[in-house]
């Protein structure tokens, strides 16, 4: 027998027949007050043009993204511990409470379902009230980080956001006082009407503010594409990308209406935070400018008055703006597609931009350096040519094929393959992936490149891969999918440390750092393999942002073709970072981090961390073989 | 301004070339095709004249050669002519200068262009004639080496690249044909949307034997042979001053530098 911690929640015992019809009259109104805002954005998501190839099934990947995401706030909490409990709190309180404000309203006209005298009217309501103290002290945590503490990611103050919290906590305030009011008295009729007030001028509140995210984001989470970063199918012949309203998707124009402007992504851009433009929360905020504005059936460039060029093109497609979103907002479809949008149609004019798809057109790698220089490499390393016998095919990629950093990766990594056994060999010719031009989009470039190398590779019968880039293994295995079935693929850390224990350690006790490289880490979840080998070589410490929050090498997404950055160097700054951990070698596990890195070392002067990839790691301890 | 633009497929720049069994050619087997780049040059060149000169002006492509070149005249289409002439000839590389130029004046004849453009010279043979050659054929005024050109009010202000760094403003009047030199604009780069509107764009197709102009080749392509290999190191002797004397004595006279 279940005994009530509260005293019986007081209810009004009667309502006259005027308060009826108040309260009728301001329910209706305020319903109307909702639907009059919420109305034509469910339009505008609705008449936003299908998403190609979208599908709701398997649906299990949803209903467990579902209840993690929504249901359980992992992701809340996990990237904000006390913001994100505190928000939690309060989601709880207010699915406890679906069931009492239906009571609650259904009391006027005496149709209530919960008896507070009731065993189960008593149970749900010590329950519920239970989430109220949860909630009004979550409410007060969140008030005061949004208008004491203010951290920056939080934008300017609103005083909308203040309304609602004081609504929310008046809401937990008069539910909570029923308990202690006498039943019949005026007591119990006051909170009950302002319980009511509060919940009507709430309701249409919600679609007019960011609290928009209470209706839409659990749909957003749900529906999202659900492959990390993933970069969506042209539709068909007139799809050029994200050029016009008319190109808005129905899942980009929900993810645009579902942003609750908690600024995570801002937080953790690179590009945000080296003063360059780019705002990962701007971007969307644009595009639900745009949205309001103009609608999605409008012809106008969405990259104009809301969206700027320069802010698409400052984006290193590091992912970790996506990573972070609570509201399951995919940032790098979107950036990508607004590129797509600029490159696929010309509008995009950048000197480095052209020269590096010049490079491509004409040539088979990203540096536009001659593949004979490639050729004599393979030559003079001694690397055996894919004739079909040997079990992996080493993709060189072009900077394991032309820049002489990669190359001594690739030598090291071949020196370990030998020592190991294993059977491999290089293709006689590659292209590029087209990893730089498919995030720059530029898709009639990247179809080339993806079917010049699925032709060769299926010509040459090769089954599996192994590459020292990520950003290689990423477009192989996912990017190039839509041109036809990749040979499996993996990246040169997961190669090594599966035989990890077969290469010999050195007990150097040297200080190692590992920088998660974002296309190995966040993209592919990978973060330990490549830890494990490099802890052959000494002791691991940890970067203050490393694993799923590593900050970014300011490589990836093309942006190593392009220009001289705007505000301070991604590279400087990550590479301080890693510096400041005090460890005597950066372990990398890219050969576009090692680049960077590389510059960044030599930009900073004497002193500077010694930087070695993985493979070389692991190739220290190796005897000499002659 | 109605500009016609000559242009060659030739092997890409990264290929790896072999010469074909015969000695005569290259094996043409697996390798991948580009448009020659000074030809590139002369079509950005038309490209930005039309887009100076308002609505009317139409550029159009002409290429002579097997079925393969039509994916490089598409690439054509595709940065922005607005039609193009395939020529279909098998035996491009049994023809001299000469037989080429004659197949293209015949195909843009017709036309009476108020301009023709074309690289000045193709990276497979760089024989550098075949543009000047079509000009006579025409009995049109020619210039070389361009590296810009400007309408003007009676006709074309051209810019040409002499030697050592040196320039040559010189005007003439249209009709015209000038070969272009590679690198005085900026080349755009060809996008999906391009390619897609490429697709409605006209491509005429003639066999070289319809354009009557065969005639017997004045050269004939004899043997091709890879160049050899050499690398030679000389030690300097002496002190550093009789090194460096001697060093600019051999730059002088022998790498003919200074």
């Amino acid at each position: 027998m279940m005994t009530a911690f509260l005293p019986n929640l007081a209810e009004p015992q009667y309502f006259s027949g005027s308060e009826r019809a108040l309260f009728a009259v301001l329910a209706a109104g305020s319903l109307f007050g909702f639907w009059r805002r919420f109305g034509p954005i469910l339009g505008k998501i609705l008449q936003s043009k299908k998403d190609p190839e979208f599908h709701l099934f398997p649906i299990g990947r949803r209903v467990r993204d579902f209840v993690w995401e929504v249901m359980c706030q992992a992701k809340v909490i996990r990237e904000r511990s006390l913001a994100g409990v505190a928000h939690a709190l309060v989601f709880w309180a207010f699915c406890a409470f679906a069931l009492v404000t239906l009571n609650h309203c259904a009391t006027i006209f005496g149709l209530g379902f919960l008896d507070p005298a009731g065993r189960v009217g008593r149970f749900y309501f010590d329950f519920a009230a239970f989430f109220a103290v949860a909630c009004a002290a979550g409410i007060l945590v969140l008030f005061v980080r949004r208008f004491i503490a203010r951290p920056k990611w939080l934008g300017e103050l609103s005083w909308e956001s203040g309304l609602i919290a004081l609504l929310i906590f008046a809401l937990m305030a008069t539910y909570l006082a029923a308990f202690f009011v006498p039943e019949a008295g005026t007591g119990a009729r006051a909170l009950w009407w302002t319980h009511t007030l509060a919940l009507l001028i709430f309701l249409p509140l919600i679609p007019h503010t960011k609290h928009l995210h209470l209706v839409l984001s659990p749909f957003t989470v749900f529906l999202s594409r659900g492959g990390f970063a993933e970069i969506p199918p042209l539709a068909d012949d007139e799809d050029f990308g994200l050029v016009a309203g008319t190109d808005l998707t129905q899942l980009v124009s929900l993810q645009a209406y579902s942003c609750v402007e908690c600024g995570r992504c801002m937080e953790h851009c690179p590009a945000n935070n080296t003063g360059k433009l780019l705002n990962p929360k701007e971007i969307v905020l644009g595009l639900r400018g745009y949205l309001n504005e103009f609608g999605p059936a409008s012809e106008e460039p969405l990259l104009g008055k809301y969206n700027a060029q320069e802010a698409a093109f400052e984006c290193t497609t590091c992912g970790a703006c996506e990573f972070q979103c609570p509201v399951g907002i995919e940032h790098v479809p979107i950036i990508v597609g607004l590129r797509r949008g600029a490159v696929n149609t010309g509008a995009w004019e950048d000197d480095h931009g052209a020269k590096l798809f010049l490079a491509l057109e004409r040539g088979s790698n990203a540096l536009g350096m001659s593949a004979t220089e490639r050729d004599k490499f393979v030559e003079k390393s001694g690397l055996p040519l894919f004739d079909g016998t040997q079990e992996y095919c080493l993709w060189l990629g072009c900077m394991g094929a032309y820049d002489p950093r990669g190359r001594e990766i690739v030598v090291a990594l071949v020196r370990v393959m030998r020592y190991l056994g294993a059977s491999f060999g290089v293709m006689r010719k590659e292209r590029c992936t087209g990893d730089p031009v498919r995030r720059l989009g530029n898709d009639l470039l990247f179809q080339q490149l993806a079917e010049a190398n699925l032709e060769a590779l299926a010509q040459n019968r090769v089954k599996k891969i192994v590459s020292i880039c990520p950003h290689c293994v990423r477009t192989i295995q996912e990017d190039w999918k839509a041109y036809g079935t990749p040979p499996e693929v993996e990246h040169h850390s997961e190669f090594l440390a599966r035989f990890a224990l077969q290469l010999p350690p050195i007990q150097n006790q040297e200080k190692i750092v590992f920088h998660d490289p974002c296309y190995l880490g966040r993209y592919r979840g990978v973060y330990e393999e490549p830890r494990r080998v490099a802890a052959l070589a000494g002791d691991l410490v940890e970067a203050p942002r490393s694993h799923e929050r590593s900050f970014c090498c300011g490589a990836g997404g093309g942006l190593v073709f392009l220009g001289e950055e705007k505000g301070e160097r991604v590279s400087h700054v990550r590479a301080a970072e890693l510096a400041a951990t005090g460890a005597s070698v950066v372990g990398t596990a890219c050969p576009f981090c090692n680049t960077m890195f590389r510059d960044a070392f030599a930009a900073k002067g004497d002193g500077a961390p010694e930087l070695m990839d993985i493979a070389q790691l692991a190739a220290r301890g190796l005897p000499d073989m002659k | 301004m109605k500009i016609i633009v000559a242009i060659k497929q030739v092997p890409e720049r990264d290929a790896q070339v072999r010469i074909a069994a015969n000695g005569k050619w290259i094996d043409e087997a697996d390798l991948q095709w580009a448009m020659n780049e000074p030809d590139a040059y002369a079509l950005e060149e038309a490209l930005l004249l039309k887009e100076s000169g308002g609505a009317c002006g139409e550029v159009i492509v002409v290429s002579a050669g097997p079925e393969r070149v039509g994916s490089t005249i598409r690439e054509a289409l595709a940065k922005g002519a607005d039609r193009a002439i395939q020529i279909l000839c098998d035996d491009l590389n049994g023809r001299d200068a000469l037989g080429v130029a004659r197949l293209l004046a015949a195909a843009i004849k017709p036309e009476n262009p108020d301009l023709v453009l074309t690289g000045l010279q193709s990276e497979d043979l760089g024989l550098g004639q075949t543009g000047v050659i079509v000009a006579e054929l025409l009995g049109l005024p020619h210039a070389t080496m361009i590296l810009h050109v400007e309408k003007t009010e009676s006709g074309l202000k051209v810019k040409r690249e002499l030697e050592e760094g040196w320039f040559q403003s010189i005007e003439l009047p249209t009709p015209a044909v000038l070969t272009v030199q590679s690198g005085g604009n900026k080349l755009r780069y060809a996008t999906l949307m391009g390619i897609k509107r490429a697709k409605t764009k006209d491509l005429r197709t003639v066999n070289a034997a319809e354009l009557g102009a065969e005639g017997t080749p004045a050269v004939v392509l004899d043997q091709i042979a890879a160049p050899k290999k050499q690398k030679s190191t000389q030690i300097l002797p002496g002190s550093a001053k009789e090194a460096a004397a001697a060093l600019v004595e051999k730059l002088k006279t022998e790498a003919r530098v200074l």
